[in-house]
């Protein structure tokens, strides 16, 4: 993770440099104001990667150049077998998106069935063991 | 390797026989990277077909002057759509589908952080992609108004026609897909790389993967601003880019911004395909791979402050800082060819068809990283920008990158992904025509940009003197056309290849997605070599030859 | 393959490239452009040389680095042999990073010089001409003749812009409607004109003749139409057709 959060981190600074750099001689707002928001959205990831590095405290198995590939046995984690829910979020999304051009009524249909599927998408395991049909 | 028990779909031998409706739902419901990733090649290259017959009806009416079988109007939405479909539902995606596919694998993930999320990306891209296409169904036809949409001529007045919007809000639903992924593949190769994968020991590819994913986090936000700033514009009356309130340098500044880490977001994964493929043909590690990494690194900061390179003529914009800095961001990428040279040097070079299509990237993109140079410097750019020099340029360097190392890496993980070889007699024809037709079509482009045909011209005059070097970019482009069709016969003829039944076919495959079967098993691995190099597989297979670490 | 069919596609390949700009012969040395048209070609056709022969350098040795190893250190495909698996070499790598970080830094200040010069403003330019770009012809002004002295061109009937030799103007670059580009290919000039912005241009005409201009940036359906063409005249000549302008023809 060291080297993770030292690349935004780095990255960061960077664009900080360039911003104050682009600024001083004579930049215009856009760029200004883009390389700088860079840099906050660069140095947000890498803050989050550095204290989540520290709250973690040991060297990650990734990270360890002497691991075994045993040091990662256990569960992984939880991987969707397959699921039919992103296919109507991403169609609710068109709908809305579709509603911009040819009316509000229809951006409004998009809006709720896009609300519906990402509650449905976000939720699809959250379901008691025996009433499980996936 | 997970929890969760998995009807495996896959086995060594090939697929289980499915009927058709549980194939088109079995994709359709697909939260395996590698399959996502197949949805986003086999779609991203119709895109490039499409695309590619759009620039044929466009050379086919430059070739003489006159009119002859399109109108103004027809010709300014063909090349509109051109650029369109070959940067944003071409190019974008492919990556995407390479970094599927393959970046998991090479990190020793079972999938990507998050597979649902992934699946999503796709429908946003395909749907996006095919609302935008869908103007040319309307009345008014597609948009025309070139890729680069610039305001006022963007704006309701100047534009009018709902295919216009359609192609701003489809590419905004795209672009949703495309920040996704960028989130999607960044957290997988910082959270899921296998024990003993660290960072300096992650492939180039998976690497690259990375830094164009940051790119993209950084750019497409811009983009979807513009976007919606000007359908704000032409729905609901707003001024945002009103000429009256700076609106135009407000909008070349917003598009540039993005459109420039746009082209390192399509050259820094095809560059990540090439560094893979070389070293197994030279049977000798990447050179340089901690440098090449720092150049990388170089490209993704600098390309955020380069933006304004796009914009010289307009007078408006900062010519020393932009020009430096262009110059600047050429020293890194000048360092990777110096890499690649260097992995092949006194290497033991075989010319299997990939590395024949790694050779002819070599060569191109050399050539349009010079153009490059020559455009970096305001005088020059004075005396050749919005001409044919920068058509030429911008294909040398994008085509030279993302078509060749495409082929390449098709060629290369053609048995990963299927299990089964594509003919190599029929891949050193495809190569070869289409190496011709390229250089055919585009080297002549250069010159006819210095005399003075601007982009974007759908005619010119019999006394211009533009004629000779128009019809023999016309017959480059048919040359280069047809040499998809051995790429086709190679596909079908090869369906029922016998399978190559060894995790690695090539022999030195060095990433580890050569230490499991071709193709893999659902999650990926059924067991892994130890890592202890950033050559992994190669370390498994050839024990004897030793890797030295980086750390 | 065989190394000699290697070598001698390698050897038809390497013609074809200057073939194609060997139909330019005259203008070979300039490399597509001529000397002394402008006071912009006076700064930019040595840069131009400059950067193509730096270039051609680099990229035939580049070029060359490329194609060594495909024929020399080429192996059999069935020979299990290893070459000596050298994975870095500091001082070679820090020098091909200092090397074209040293000629991009001598591209850089000619550029700067240059640029410096061509898009310098003055007080002291002899003549003003006002650029407007419509959709889809030119405007032409010349102030000093007065507010009527306006050409207007059509697509059908391209204006001319007649421009005195030897004597500094300020073109002032203005468009009404969308984004237009102002180009002179045979210049090396190029500026935007931008609907909401002034922009100004200054140089010199230093050849008689005529040369044609074309707009360069996408501005809708005639965009291919919006052509003019530049005629450099005597200054005495140029006198006589602001004269002729000021009883106010179109």
């Amino acid at each position: 993770m060291k080297a993770s959060w030292k690349l935004f981190g780095g990255l960061s600074v960077f664009y900080v440099l360039m911003t104050v750099i682009y600024w001083q001689v004579g930049g215009e707002e856009v760029g200004i104001a883009g390389m700088l928001l860079s840099a906050c959205l660069a140095g947000m990831v890498g803050f989050y990667v550095w204290f989540t590095q520290k709250r973690i405290g040991v060297t990650l198995p990734e990270d360890n150049l002497t691991a075994e590939i045993a040091d990662g046995a256990g569960e992984l984690g939880f991987y969707s077998p397959h699921s039919w829910w992103p296919l109507p979020v991403a169609l609710s999304a068109c709908v809305f998106a579709l509603g911009l051009i040819i009316g509000w009524w229809l951006s409004l249909i998009g809006l709720g069935a896009l609300v519906i599927s990402i509650i449905g998408m976000v939720t699809e395991y959250e379901k008691p063991e025996i009433a499980s049909a996936h | 390797m997970t929890t969760y028990a998995e009807k495996p779909t896959m086995t060594a031998s090939g697929a289980v026989p499915t009927p058709k409706g549980k194939s088109i739902v079995k994709w359709m419901t697909s939260t395996d990277h590698k399959t996502i990733g197949y949805l986003y090649l086999i779609t991203s290259f119709a895109w490039f077909l499409i695309g590619g017959i759009l620039a044929i009806a466009l050379r086919a009416e430059l070739a003489r002057p006159g009119m002859q079988f399109l109108s103004n109007e027809q010709y300014n939405q063909i090349f509109t759509m051109h650029g369109t479909i070959m940067l944003l539902m071409f190019a974008t995606p492919l990556f995407v589908g390479f970094a599927n596919v393959i970046m998991p694998l090479q990190i020793g993930a079972a999938d990507v952080a998050f597979p649902r999320l992934n699946m999503l990306s796709y429908w946003l891209y395909l749907f996006g992609s095919l609302m935008a296409f869908g103007g040319f169904l309307s009345p008014g036809g597609a948009a025309s108004f070139g890729w680069t949409v610039y305001a006022p001529l963007s704006n309701a007045q100047y534009s009018p026609g709902i295919g216009s919007d359609l192609w701003l809000v489809g590419l905004a639903i795209s672009g949703v897909g495309t920040i996704l992924g960028g989130v999607n593949f960044i957290t997988t190769i910082f959270t899921m790389r296998a024990p003993g994968m660290t960072m300096f020991r992650m492939s180039i590819f998976s690497w690259n993967v990375l830094l164009t994913a940051i790119l993209v986090l950084l750019a497409f936000p811009p983009l979807a601003a513009a976007l919606l700033g000007l359908e704000a514009d032409r729905l609901y009356g707003t001024h945002l880019f009103d000429p009256a309130n700076g609106g135009v340098m407000l909008f070349q500044h917003l598009f540039w911004f993005f459109g420039h880490p746009e082209v390192y977001i399509l050259a820094l994964p095809f560059f990540g395909i090439v560094t893979e493929i070389l070293p197994v043909f030279s049977r000798k590690p990447i050179f340089g791979y901690l440098g090449l990494i720092a150049a990388t690194i170089a490209i993704a900061a600098l390309s955020v402050s380069v933006w304004a390179h796009h914009m010289f003529a307009s007078g408006q914009v900062l010519l020393p800082f932009f020009s430096f800095m262009t110059f600047l961001i050429g020293v890194p990428t000048g360092v990777k060819f110096f890499n690649w040279i260097g992995t092949m040097w006194r290497g033991h070079v075989t010319f299997e068809t990939p590395m024949l299509w790694v050779m002819g990237f070599l060569v191109t993109f050399l050539f349009g990283g010079i153009t490059g140079i020559i455009l970096a410097s305001p005088p020059l750019d004075f005396a050749v920008s919005a001409s044919y020099f920068v058509v030429a340029h911008f294909h040398y360097v994008l085509f030279g990158t993302v078509v060749f190392a495409m082929f390449g890496g098709f060629y290369f993980w053609w048995p990963k992904f299927t299990g089964r070889m594509l003919n190599e007699t029929l891949g050193k024809i495809h190569f070869w025509t289409l190496f011709f037709g390229f250089h055919l079509t585009f080297l002549i482009q250069h010159w006819l940009g210095i005399k003075g045909f601007p982009r974007r011209y759908a005619d010119y005059l019999p006394t211009d003197g533009f004629t000779f070097m128009n019809t023999v970019s016309t017959i480059g482009s048919f040359l280069l056309a047809l040499s998809m069709i051995p790429f086709a016969i190679n596909i079908w003829i090869t369906r029922k290849a016998p399978m190559v039944g060894v995790d690695d076919p090539w022999g030195y495959g060095s990433s580890l997605e050569w230490a499991t079967s071709c193709p893999p098993p659902r999650h990926n691995f059924l067991s892994m070599p130890r890592i202890s190099s950033e050559r992994p597989a190669f370390d498994l297979h050839h024990p004897h030859i030793k890797t030295e670490g980086h750390e | 393959m065989s190394r000699r069919t290697v070598l001698s596609r390698l050897k038809a390949l390497l013609l074809l490239a200057p073939l194609v700009f060997l139909t330019g012969c005259s203008q070979v040395s300039g490399l597509g452009f001529e000397e002394g048209v402008t006071s912009v070609n006076d700064q930019s056709l040595s840069l131009w040389q400059g950067a193509w022969i730096a270039g051609g350098v680099v990229g035939v040795f580049t070029l060359i680095l490329i194609l060594w190893p495909a024929v020399f250190h080429r192996g059999k495909k069935d020979d299990p042999s290893f070459p000596k698996q050298t994975q870095y070499n500091v001082p070679v790598e820090v020098a091909y990073t200092i090397i074209p970080f040293i000629i991009v830094a001598v591209l850089f200040y000619y550029t700067a010089q240059k640029q410096t010069v061509i898009t310098e403003k003055t007080t002291t330019y002899a003549h003003e001409i006002t650029v407007e770009g419509i959709q889809w012809s030119w405007q032409f002004g010349y102030p000093e003749a007065g507010p009527k002295a306006v050409v207007t061109g059509t697509p059908e009937q391209t204006p001319t812009l007649v421009v005195p030799l030897g004597e500094r103007v300020r073109y002032t670059l203005t468009a009404n409607d969308v984004v237009h580009g102002f180009w002179i290919p045979a210049f090396m000039i190029q500026m935007q004109n931008l609907p909401g912005v002034t922009n100004h241009l200054e140089f010199t005409a230093n050849k008689l003749g005529e040369f044609p201009g074309r707009c360069n940036i996408l501005c809708g359906r005639n965009h291919s139409q919006m052509l003019f063409k530049v005629k450099v005249v005597t200054p005495a000549e140029f006198d006589a057709y602001l004269e002729t302008l000021k009883g106010g023809q179109a």
